[in-house]
Protein backbone atom coordinates (compact mmCIF):
# COMPACT_ATOMS: atom_id res chain seq x y z
CA UNK A 1 0.00 0.00 0.00
CA UNK A 2 2.64 2.68 1.05
CA UNK A 3 4.45 2.04 -2.41
CA UNK A 4 0.86 2.47 -4.10
CA UNK A 5 0.15 5.77 -2.15
CA UNK A 6 3.70 7.41 -2.47
CA UNK A 7 4.61 10.35 -4.45
CA UNK A 8 7.67 11.92 -5.38
CA UNK A 9 7.94 15.14 -3.53
CA UNK A 10 7.92 18.02 -5.57
CA UNK A 11 11.53 18.96 -6.12
CA UNK A 12 12.37 14.93 -7.04
CA UNK A 13 9.56 15.40 -9.65
CA UNK A 14 11.11 17.81 -11.11
CA UNK A 15 14.41 16.75 -11.66
CA UNK A 16 12.33 12.95 -13.23
CA UNK A 17 10.92 15.46 -15.80
CA UNK A 18 13.15 17.31 -17.73
CA UNK A 19 10.25 20.19 -18.20
CA UNK A 20 9.76 23.04 -15.49
CA UNK A 21 6.70 23.02 -14.39
CA UNK A 22 6.08 26.23 -15.44
CA UNK A 23 6.47 25.64 -19.22
CA UNK A 24 3.90 23.37 -19.15
CA UNK A 25 0.78 25.29 -20.42
CA UNK A 26 1.22 25.74 -24.33
CA UNK A 27 2.11 22.91 -25.56
CA UNK A 28 0.35 21.22 -28.09
CA UNK A 29 0.54 17.13 -27.18
CA UNK A 30 1.16 18.21 -23.52
CA UNK A 31 0.04 14.77 -22.57
CA UNK A 32 2.15 12.77 -24.87
CA UNK A 33 5.26 15.09 -24.21
CA UNK A 34 5.22 14.39 -20.80
CA UNK A 35 4.86 10.76 -21.14
CA UNK A 36 7.68 10.68 -24.01
CA UNK A 37 9.80 12.91 -22.29
CA UNK A 38 12.58 11.01 -20.98
CA UNK A 39 14.17 12.27 -17.73
CA UNK A 40 18.18 13.89 -18.39
CA UNK A 41 19.56 10.41 -16.55
CA UNK A 42 17.80 8.46 -18.51
CA UNK A 43 18.71 10.99 -21.86
CA UNK A 44 22.29 10.37 -21.08
CA UNK A 45 22.49 6.61 -20.45
CA UNK A 46 21.06 5.85 -23.68
CA UNK A 47 23.58 8.20 -25.53
CA UNK A 48 26.52 6.38 -23.74
CA UNK A 49 24.41 3.44 -24.53
CA UNK A 50 24.59 3.93 -28.69
CA UNK A 51 27.91 5.88 -28.06
CA UNK A 52 29.80 3.17 -26.23
CA UNK A 53 28.38 0.42 -29.38
CA UNK A 54 29.28 2.59 -32.05
CA UNK A 55 32.79 3.38 -31.06
CA UNK A 56 33.35 0.03 -30.09
CA UNK A 57 32.50 -1.16 -33.34
CA UNK A 58 34.37 1.03 -35.13
CA UNK A 59 37.77 0.64 -33.26
CA UNK A 60 37.56 -3.54 -32.79
CA UNK A 61 35.72 -3.85 -36.89
CA UNK A 62 36.77 -0.73 -38.28
CA UNK A 63 39.81 -1.49 -41.21
CA UNK A 64 40.98 -4.89 -41.80
CA UNK A 65 41.65 -6.70 -38.79
CA UNK A 66 41.47 -3.80 -36.27
CA UNK A 67 41.49 -5.88 -33.44
CA UNK A 68 44.71 -8.00 -34.58
CA UNK A 69 46.77 -4.45 -34.17
CA UNK A 70 45.64 -3.44 -30.74
CA UNK A 71 47.64 -6.76 -29.34
CA UNK A 72 50.39 -6.37 -31.72
CA UNK A 73 51.27 -3.38 -30.75
CA UNK A 74 52.28 -4.46 -27.44
CA UNK A 75 53.41 -7.42 -28.46
CA UNK A 76 55.60 -5.75 -30.78
CA UNK A 77 56.93 -2.99 -28.68
CA UNK A 78 57.68 -6.06 -26.08
CA UNK A 79 59.61 -8.36 -28.54
CA UNK A 80 62.10 -5.31 -29.83
CA UNK A 81 62.57 -4.28 -26.13
CA UNK A 82 63.16 -7.86 -25.17
CA UNK A 83 65.77 -8.16 -27.98
CA UNK A 84 67.20 -5.36 -27.45
CA UNK A 85 67.98 -5.81 -23.32
CA UNK A 86 68.66 -9.54 -24.19
CA UNK A 87 71.32 -8.64 -26.53
CA UNK A 88 72.90 -6.21 -24.71
CA UNK A 89 72.87 -7.58 -21.15
CA UNK A 90 71.17 -10.89 -19.37
CA UNK A 91 70.33 -9.71 -16.16
CA UNK A 92 68.74 -6.58 -15.69
CA UNK A 93 66.99 -6.40 -12.70
CA UNK A 94 67.89 -8.58 -9.98
CA UNK A 95 65.24 -10.92 -8.42
CA UNK A 96 62.86 -10.15 -11.83
CA UNK A 97 61.96 -11.56 -14.73
CA UNK A 98 62.95 -9.61 -17.47
CA UNK A 99 59.91 -10.13 -19.62
CA UNK A 100 57.39 -9.46 -16.71
CA UNK A 101 59.19 -6.33 -15.81
CA UNK A 102 59.28 -4.77 -19.42
CA UNK A 103 55.16 -5.86 -20.17
CA UNK A 104 53.70 -4.36 -17.04
CA UNK A 105 55.66 -1.41 -17.45
CA UNK A 106 54.39 -1.41 -21.50
CA UNK A 107 50.85 -2.50 -20.12
CA UNK A 108 50.47 0.23 -18.02
CA UNK A 109 51.86 2.89 -19.92
CA UNK A 110 49.41 1.68 -22.75
CA UNK A 111 46.56 2.08 -20.69
CA UNK A 112 47.60 5.44 -19.64
CA UNK A 113 48.32 6.71 -22.81
CA UNK A 114 45.66 5.46 -25.36
CA UNK A 115 42.58 6.43 -22.63
CA UNK A 116 44.53 9.87 -22.64
CA UNK A 117 45.43 10.36 -25.98
CA UNK A 118 42.15 8.66 -27.57
CA UNK A 119 39.99 10.44 -25.46
CA UNK A 120 41.38 13.72 -26.20
CA UNK A 121 40.94 13.36 -30.04
CA UNK A 122 37.19 12.23 -29.33
CA UNK A 123 35.44 15.47 -29.60
CA UNK A 124 36.88 16.48 -33.25
CA UNK A 125 35.91 12.42 -34.44
CA UNK A 126 32.48 13.02 -33.22
CA UNK A 127 31.65 16.46 -34.83
CA UNK A 128 29.03 15.16 -36.86
CA UNK A 129 27.31 13.29 -33.58
CA UNK A 130 26.76 16.83 -32.42
CA UNK A 131 23.74 17.65 -34.74
CA UNK A 132 21.67 15.30 -32.21
CA UNK A 133 21.53 17.60 -28.98
CA UNK A 134 21.54 14.66 -26.44
CA UNK A 135 24.71 13.87 -27.65
CA UNK A 136 27.32 16.67 -25.60
CA UNK A 137 30.80 16.52 -26.09
CA UNK A 138 31.31 15.18 -22.37
CA UNK A 139 29.70 11.80 -23.38
CA UNK A 140 32.11 10.84 -26.36
CA UNK A 141 35.25 11.51 -24.30
CA UNK A 142 34.32 9.27 -21.44
CA UNK A 143 32.70 6.84 -23.11
CA UNK A 144 36.24 6.51 -25.45
CA UNK A 145 38.17 6.43 -22.24
CA UNK A 146 35.82 4.10 -20.87
CA UNK A 147 36.06 1.91 -23.95
CA UNK A 148 39.62 2.30 -24.38
CA UNK A 149 39.96 0.68 -20.44
CA UNK A 150 38.08 -2.02 -21.30
CA UNK A 151 40.26 -2.97 -24.69
CA UNK A 152 43.52 -1.96 -22.59
CA UNK A 153 42.11 -4.73 -20.04
CA UNK A 154 41.81 -7.36 -22.77
CA UNK A 155 44.90 -6.55 -24.40
CA UNK A 156 46.38 -7.19 -20.95
CA UNK A 157 44.91 -10.33 -20.14
CA UNK A 158 45.36 -12.17 -23.05
CA UNK A 159 49.25 -10.70 -23.34
CA UNK A 160 49.52 -12.19 -19.96
CA UNK A 161 47.56 -15.85 -21.07
CA UNK A 162 49.85 -15.76 -24.05
CA UNK A 163 53.09 -15.54 -21.94
CA UNK A 164 52.09 -17.95 -18.82
CA UNK A 165 52.13 -20.10 -22.03
CA UNK A 166 55.94 -19.72 -22.55
CA UNK A 167 56.11 -20.56 -18.46
CA UNK A 168 56.15 -17.26 -17.11
CA UNK A 169 54.65 -16.64 -13.87
CA UNK A 170 51.85 -14.37 -14.57
CA UNK A 171 49.99 -14.66 -11.64
CA UNK A 172 50.29 -11.05 -9.62
CA UNK A 173 50.95 -11.84 -5.89
CA UNK A 174 48.79 -8.46 -4.62
CA UNK A 175 45.85 -9.04 -6.97
CA UNK A 176 43.79 -6.05 -5.17
CA UNK A 177 46.59 -3.78 -5.33
CA UNK A 178 46.97 -4.35 -9.13
CA UNK A 179 43.11 -3.68 -9.85
CA UNK A 180 43.21 -0.52 -7.52
CA UNK A 181 46.07 0.92 -9.78
CA UNK A 182 44.71 -0.40 -12.56
CA UNK A 183 42.04 1.60 -12.71
CA UNK A 184 43.30 4.82 -10.95
CA UNK A 185 45.58 4.82 -14.22
CA UNK A 186 42.34 4.59 -15.82
CA UNK A 187 41.10 7.63 -14.07
CA UNK A 188 44.23 9.63 -14.81
CA UNK A 189 44.03 9.29 -17.70
CA UNK A 190 40.34 9.94 -18.48
CA UNK A 191 40.67 13.33 -16.41
CA UNK A 192 43.91 14.07 -18.73
CA UNK A 193 41.56 13.13 -21.79
CA UNK A 194 38.69 15.44 -20.47
CA UNK A 195 41.39 17.94 -20.13
CA UNK A 196 43.21 17.52 -23.47
CA UNK A 197 39.84 17.04 -25.05
CA UNK A 198 38.88 20.71 -23.97
CA UNK A 199 42.41 22.50 -24.63
CA UNK A 200 42.85 20.86 -27.98
CA UNK A 201 39.47 21.65 -29.26
CA UNK A 202 39.58 25.39 -28.28
CA UNK A 203 43.51 25.49 -28.67
CA UNK A 204 44.48 23.01 -31.82
CA UNK A 205 47.99 23.62 -30.54
CA UNK A 206 47.44 22.19 -27.32
CA UNK A 207 46.65 18.70 -29.04
CA UNK A 208 50.08 18.65 -31.10
CA UNK A 209 52.79 19.64 -28.02
CA UNK A 210 50.59 17.25 -25.53
CA UNK A 211 51.32 14.12 -28.89
CA UNK A 212 54.95 14.98 -28.39
CA UNK A 213 55.42 15.18 -25.02
CA UNK A 214 53.92 12.08 -24.82
CA UNK A 215 57.38 10.52 -26.02
CA UNK A 216 59.54 11.83 -23.41
CA UNK A 217 56.72 10.95 -21.12
CA UNK A 218 57.81 7.08 -22.05
CA UNK A 219 61.58 7.29 -21.17
CA UNK A 220 60.71 9.58 -17.60
CA UNK A 221 57.82 6.76 -16.36
CA UNK A 222 60.21 4.08 -15.93
CA UNK A 223 58.74 1.50 -18.68
CA UNK A 224 62.62 0.94 -19.76
CA UNK A 225 64.65 1.27 -16.36
CA UNK A 226 63.96 0.21 -12.33
CA UNK A 227 64.09 3.83 -10.76
CA UNK A 228 65.87 1.67 -8.37
CA UNK A 229 69.01 2.01 -10.67
CA UNK A 230 69.07 5.41 -10.84
CA UNK A 231 71.16 8.08 -8.93
CA UNK A 232 69.74 9.31 -6.15
CA UNK A 233 69.25 12.85 -6.55
CA UNK A 234 67.72 12.03 -10.41
CA UNK A 235 65.30 10.21 -8.31
CA UNK A 236 63.76 12.15 -6.47
CA UNK A 237 62.80 14.68 -9.23
CA UNK A 238 61.54 11.69 -11.38
CA UNK A 239 59.22 10.57 -8.05
CA UNK A 240 57.38 13.74 -8.91
CA UNK A 241 55.80 11.81 -12.11
CA UNK A 242 53.08 10.29 -11.02
CA UNK A 243 53.06 7.53 -13.97
CA UNK A 244 56.59 6.71 -12.60
CA UNK A 245 55.16 6.06 -9.03
CA UNK A 246 52.10 4.15 -10.83
CA UNK A 247 54.05 1.85 -12.73
CA UNK A 248 57.08 1.14 -9.84
CA UNK A 249 53.82 0.33 -7.48
CA UNK A 250 52.56 -2.23 -10.13
CA UNK A 251 55.37 -3.70 -10.68
CA UNK A 252 55.79 -4.34 -6.87
CA UNK A 253 52.26 -5.90 -6.75
CA UNK A 254 52.85 -8.16 -9.52
CA UNK A 255 56.10 -9.56 -8.71
CA UNK A 256 56.65 -10.39 -4.69
CA UNK A 257 60.60 -10.50 -5.42
CA UNK A 258 60.49 -7.53 -6.84
CA UNK A 259 62.34 -4.54 -5.05
CA UNK A 260 60.30 -1.20 -4.90
CA UNK A 261 62.35 1.64 -5.12
CA UNK A 262 61.15 3.90 -1.71
CA UNK A 263 59.18 7.25 -1.31
CA UNK A 264 56.48 5.39 -3.10
CA UNK A 265 52.63 7.13 -2.50
CA UNK A 266 49.62 5.60 -3.51
CA UNK A 267 48.06 8.43 -2.56
CA UNK A 268 50.17 10.70 -5.01
CA UNK A 269 48.66 8.90 -8.11
CA UNK A 270 45.26 8.84 -6.45
CA UNK A 271 45.15 12.96 -6.06
CA UNK A 272 46.49 13.13 -9.42
CA UNK A 273 43.63 10.68 -10.99
CA UNK A 274 41.09 12.58 -9.32
CA UNK A 275 41.86 15.67 -9.50
CA UNK A 276 42.52 15.35 -12.98
CA UNK A 277 38.75 13.55 -13.47
CA UNK A 278 37.27 16.54 -11.77
CA UNK A 279 39.16 19.40 -12.94
CA UNK A 280 38.42 17.83 -16.74
CA UNK A 281 34.57 17.86 -16.13
CA UNK A 282 34.61 21.08 -14.63
CA UNK A 283 36.63 22.07 -18.00
CA UNK A 284 34.08 20.26 -19.81
CA UNK A 285 31.06 21.90 -17.96
CA UNK A 286 32.98 25.88 -18.41
CA UNK A 287 33.06 25.40 -21.98
CA UNK A 288 30.57 23.14 -22.63
CA UNK A 289 28.71 25.78 -25.43
CA UNK A 290 32.21 27.11 -26.75
CA UNK A 291 32.78 23.13 -27.33
CA UNK A 292 29.80 22.77 -29.50
CA UNK A 293 30.45 26.04 -31.98
CA UNK A 294 31.91 24.60 -35.53
CA UNK B 1 5.46 25.99 -29.18
CA UNK B 2 8.77 27.46 -29.83
CA UNK B 3 10.01 30.41 -27.69
CA UNK B 4 12.70 32.25 -29.07
CA UNK B 5 13.43 35.45 -27.00
CA UNK B 6 15.98 38.45 -27.99
CA UNK B 7 18.53 35.95 -29.26
CA UNK B 8 21.80 37.16 -30.30
CA UNK B 9 24.85 35.05 -32.00
CA UNK B 10 28.12 35.41 -32.98
CA UNK B 11 30.45 32.87 -33.38
CA UNK B 12 33.80 32.97 -32.26
CA UNK B 13 36.81 33.29 -35.34
CA UNK B 14 40.30 33.81 -35.25
CA UNK B 15 40.91 36.41 -35.00
CA UNK B 16 38.62 37.03 -32.29
CA UNK B 17 34.58 37.50 -31.82
CA UNK B 18 32.93 37.29 -35.32
CA UNK B 19 30.25 40.06 -35.97
CA UNK B 20 26.61 39.40 -34.92
CA UNK B 21 24.88 37.07 -37.37
CA UNK B 22 21.20 37.33 -35.50
CA UNK B 23 20.35 40.23 -33.03
CA UNK B 24 17.79 40.22 -31.51
CA UNK B 25 15.76 37.44 -32.50
CA UNK B 26 12.47 37.26 -30.80
CA UNK B 27 9.71 34.63 -32.42
CA UNK B 28 7.08 32.41 -31.08
CA UNK B 29 6.51 29.67 -33.87
CA UNK B 30 3.04 28.18 -32.84
CA UNK B 31 2.71 24.31 -33.13
CA UNK B 32 2.03 22.73 -36.50
CA UNK B 33 2.69 25.68 -38.36
CA UNK B 34 4.82 25.10 -41.62
CA UNK B 35 7.28 27.84 -41.57
CA UNK B 36 9.49 28.43 -44.21
CA UNK B 37 12.99 30.69 -43.62
CA UNK B 38 14.03 32.79 -45.88
CA UNK B 39 16.67 35.22 -46.60
CA UNK B 40 19.72 35.78 -48.97
CA UNK B 41 22.95 33.87 -47.93
CA UNK B 42 24.67 34.66 -44.68
CA UNK B 43 21.28 36.19 -43.12
CA UNK B 44 21.44 33.52 -40.47
CA UNK B 45 19.37 30.85 -41.30
CA UNK B 46 20.64 27.88 -40.55
CA UNK B 47 22.27 29.50 -37.51
CA UNK B 48 18.83 30.04 -36.37
CA UNK B 49 18.09 26.49 -37.24
CA UNK B 50 20.48 25.03 -35.54
CA UNK B 51 19.83 26.96 -32.31
CA UNK B 52 16.34 25.93 -32.30
CA UNK B 53 17.40 22.54 -32.71
CA UNK B 54 19.74 23.03 -29.74
CA UNK B 55 22.88 21.82 -31.57
CA UNK B 56 24.61 25.45 -30.51
CA UNK B 57 23.70 27.69 -27.58
CA UNK B 58 22.72 31.45 -28.58
CA UNK B 59 24.82 33.95 -27.31
CA UNK B 60 22.30 35.92 -25.83
CA UNK B 61 18.99 35.21 -24.96
CA UNK B 62 17.29 32.02 -24.91
CA UNK B 63 15.20 29.44 -26.71
CA UNK B 64 12.53 27.50 -25.21
CA UNK B 65 11.58 24.09 -26.61
CA UNK B 66 7.79 22.97 -25.70
CA UNK B 67 7.54 20.08 -27.66
CA UNK B 68 9.84 17.66 -29.04
CA UNK B 69 11.76 18.75 -31.85
CA UNK B 70 13.91 17.00 -33.84
CA UNK B 71 17.71 17.67 -34.94
CA UNK B 72 18.59 19.78 -37.70
CA UNK B 73 18.29 17.57 -41.34
CA UNK B 74 20.41 18.63 -43.68
CA UNK B 75 23.93 18.35 -46.03
CA UNK B 76 25.48 15.31 -44.38
CA UNK B 77 25.45 16.33 -40.46
CA UNK B 78 25.04 13.51 -38.11
CA UNK B 79 25.96 10.89 -39.91
CA UNK B 80 29.40 8.89 -39.55
CA UNK B 81 30.54 8.40 -42.54
CA UNK B 82 32.81 5.30 -42.11
CA UNK B 83 29.57 3.23 -40.55
CA UNK B 84 26.74 1.97 -42.39
CA UNK B 85 23.74 3.57 -43.05
CA UNK B 86 22.10 1.02 -40.72
CA UNK B 87 24.63 1.53 -38.16
CA UNK B 88 23.92 4.88 -38.52
CA UNK B 89 20.27 4.60 -37.87
CA UNK B 90 20.67 1.71 -34.89
CA UNK B 91 22.79 4.57 -33.31
CA UNK B 92 20.16 7.33 -34.18
CA UNK B 93 17.36 5.10 -32.54
CA UNK B 94 19.73 4.15 -29.19
CA UNK B 95 20.18 7.79 -29.15
CA UNK B 96 16.33 9.20 -28.93
CA UNK B 97 15.66 5.76 -26.58
CA UNK B 98 14.26 3.62 -28.66
CA UNK B 99 16.30 0.72 -27.55
CA UNK B 100 13.58 -2.15 -26.97
CA UNK B 101 12.08 -1.21 -30.74
CA UNK B 102 15.20 -0.63 -33.24
CA UNK B 103 14.19 -3.40 -35.14
CA UNK B 104 10.82 -1.92 -36.09
CA UNK B 105 12.21 1.51 -36.51
CA UNK B 106 15.22 0.28 -38.72
CA UNK B 107 12.99 -1.27 -40.59
CA UNK B 108 11.05 1.89 -41.41
CA UNK B 109 14.52 4.10 -42.26
CA UNK B 110 15.21 1.18 -44.34
CA UNK B 111 11.97 0.98 -46.31
CA UNK B 112 11.43 4.66 -46.31
CA UNK B 113 14.88 5.25 -47.96
CA UNK B 114 14.86 2.87 -50.53
CA UNK B 115 18.97 2.15 -50.40
CA UNK B 116 18.64 -1.51 -50.98
CA UNK B 117 22.10 -3.35 -50.35
CA UNK B 118 24.03 0.15 -50.04
CA UNK B 119 21.93 0.73 -46.85
CA UNK B 120 24.68 -1.91 -45.31
CA UNK B 121 27.36 0.04 -46.91
CA UNK B 122 29.54 2.90 -45.14
CA UNK B 123 27.52 6.12 -45.58
CA UNK B 124 31.03 7.79 -46.92
CA UNK B 125 30.22 5.41 -50.35
CA UNK B 126 26.63 7.54 -50.21
CA UNK B 127 25.67 10.26 -53.07
CA UNK B 128 24.14 13.47 -51.14
CA UNK B 129 20.65 12.10 -52.67
CA UNK B 130 21.09 8.87 -50.76
CA UNK B 131 22.07 10.70 -47.64
CA UNK B 132 19.59 13.02 -47.54
CA UNK B 133 16.98 9.73 -48.31
CA UNK B 134 18.54 8.17 -45.03
CA UNK B 135 18.40 11.59 -43.03
CA UNK B 136 14.71 11.81 -44.48
CA UNK B 137 13.64 8.66 -43.09
CA UNK B 138 15.92 8.74 -40.15
CA UNK B 139 13.88 11.60 -38.89
CA UNK B 140 10.76 10.23 -39.61
CA UNK B 141 11.35 7.14 -38.10
CA UNK B 142 10.62 9.18 -34.93
CA UNK B 143 7.66 11.33 -33.79
CA UNK B 144 8.29 14.74 -33.46
CA UNK B 145 6.11 17.67 -32.58
CA UNK B 146 8.51 20.05 -34.65
CA UNK B 147 10.52 18.97 -37.79
CA UNK B 148 13.64 20.72 -39.19
CA UNK B 149 15.15 20.71 -42.34
CA UNK B 150 17.82 22.64 -43.72
CA UNK B 151 17.50 22.24 -47.72
CA UNK B 152 17.39 18.45 -46.98
CA UNK B 153 14.54 17.76 -49.79
CA UNK B 154 16.11 19.96 -52.07
CA UNK B 155 18.15 16.78 -52.74
CA UNK B 156 17.12 13.57 -53.87
CA UNK B 157 15.16 12.36 -57.53
CA UNK B 158 12.07 13.36 -58.50
CA UNK B 159 10.16 9.82 -57.18
CA UNK B 160 11.89 10.57 -54.07
CA UNK B 161 10.38 14.20 -53.50
CA UNK B 162 7.45 13.10 -54.45
CA UNK B 163 7.31 10.68 -51.11
CA UNK B 164 8.68 13.24 -49.37
CA UNK B 165 6.74 15.65 -50.21
CA UNK B 166 3.64 12.91 -49.54
CA UNK B 167 5.48 12.06 -46.35
CA UNK B 168 5.34 15.91 -45.16
CA UNK B 169 1.66 16.33 -45.92
CA UNK B 170 1.01 13.54 -43.91
CA UNK B 171 2.47 15.08 -41.15
CA UNK B 172 0.68 18.31 -41.40
CA UNK B 173 -1.83 18.55 -38.83
CA UNK B 174 -0.03 16.11 -36.26
CA UNK B 175 3.16 18.20 -36.49
CA UNK B 176 5.23 21.13 -37.67
CA UNK B 177 7.40 22.16 -39.75
CA UNK B 178 10.17 24.77 -40.16
CA UNK B 179 12.75 24.40 -43.00
CA UNK B 180 14.82 26.25 -45.03
CA UNK B 181 15.01 26.12 -49.16
CA UNK B 182 16.38 28.68 -51.92
CA UNK B 183 13.81 27.34 -53.87
CA UNK B 184 10.20 28.46 -53.68
CA UNK B 185 8.75 25.78 -55.39
CA UNK B 186 10.00 23.57 -52.36
CA UNK B 187 8.76 26.43 -49.58
CA UNK B 188 4.95 26.95 -51.35
CA UNK B 189 4.77 23.11 -51.48
CA UNK B 190 5.24 22.74 -47.83
CA UNK B 191 4.50 26.10 -45.82
CA UNK B 192 1.83 27.87 -44.70
CA UNK B 193 3.96 30.59 -42.72
CA UNK B 194 7.56 32.71 -43.41
CA UNK B 195 9.94 34.02 -41.47
CA UNK B 196 12.19 36.23 -43.10
CA UNK B 197 16.00 36.66 -41.51
CA UNK B 198 17.20 40.39 -43.10
CA UNK B 199 20.13 41.67 -40.97
CA UNK B 200 20.50 39.93 -37.85
CA UNK B 201 16.81 40.26 -37.08
CA UNK B 202 13.48 37.79 -37.84
CA UNK B 203 10.16 39.20 -39.35
CA UNK B 204 7.08 36.80 -39.08
CA UNK B 205 4.73 36.82 -42.00
CA UNK B 206 1.67 34.98 -41.53
CA UNK B 207 1.35 34.16 -45.35
CA UNK B 208 4.72 32.41 -46.46
CA UNK B 209 3.86 34.47 -50.19
CA UNK B 210 4.40 37.86 -48.11
CA UNK B 211 7.77 36.81 -46.89
CA UNK B 212 8.54 36.08 -50.13
CA UNK B 213 7.81 38.99 -51.35
CA UNK B 214 9.83 40.66 -48.71
CA UNK B 215 12.38 39.29 -49.02
CA UNK B 216 12.69 39.63 -53.05
CA UNK B 217 12.06 43.06 -53.00
CA UNK B 218 14.92 43.82 -50.29
CA UNK B 219 17.62 41.89 -52.53
CA UNK B 220 16.28 43.52 -55.81
CA UNK B 221 18.96 46.21 -56.63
Amino acid sequence: MIVVCWMPPAPVLALLSTVPASNVQGCRNLTAFLDNSRSSVAVTLSVWNALFLREALSRISGGRAAWVWLFMAPVAHLAILMVMFSTIRTRFVPGVEIAMFLSVGILAYGLFRSSSTRSMAAISANRALFAYRQVKPVDVVLVRAFLEGVIQLFVALIVFAGMSLFGFDVLPSDPLMVMLIFVLLWIFGTGLGLLLSVGSTLVPEIGQVANLLFIPLYFLSGVLFSPSMLPPGLLEWLLLNPLMQGIELLRGAFMSGYQMVGGLDLFYLTAFAFVSLFLGLAVHVRFSSRLLMQ
Amino acid sequence: MILVEDVHKRYQTDHGPGKWVLQGVSLTIPPTVNVGLVGRNGAGKSTLLRLIGGVDTPTRGRIERRCRVSWPMGFGGGLQGSLSGRQNAKFVARVHGHEEDVDERLAYVEGFAELGAAFDEPVKTYSSGMKSRLQFGLSLAFDFDVYISDEVTAAGDAAFRAKAAAAFKDLAGRAGLIMVSHNDGTLKQFCSAGIWLHEGRAHWFDALDDALKAYKESSAP
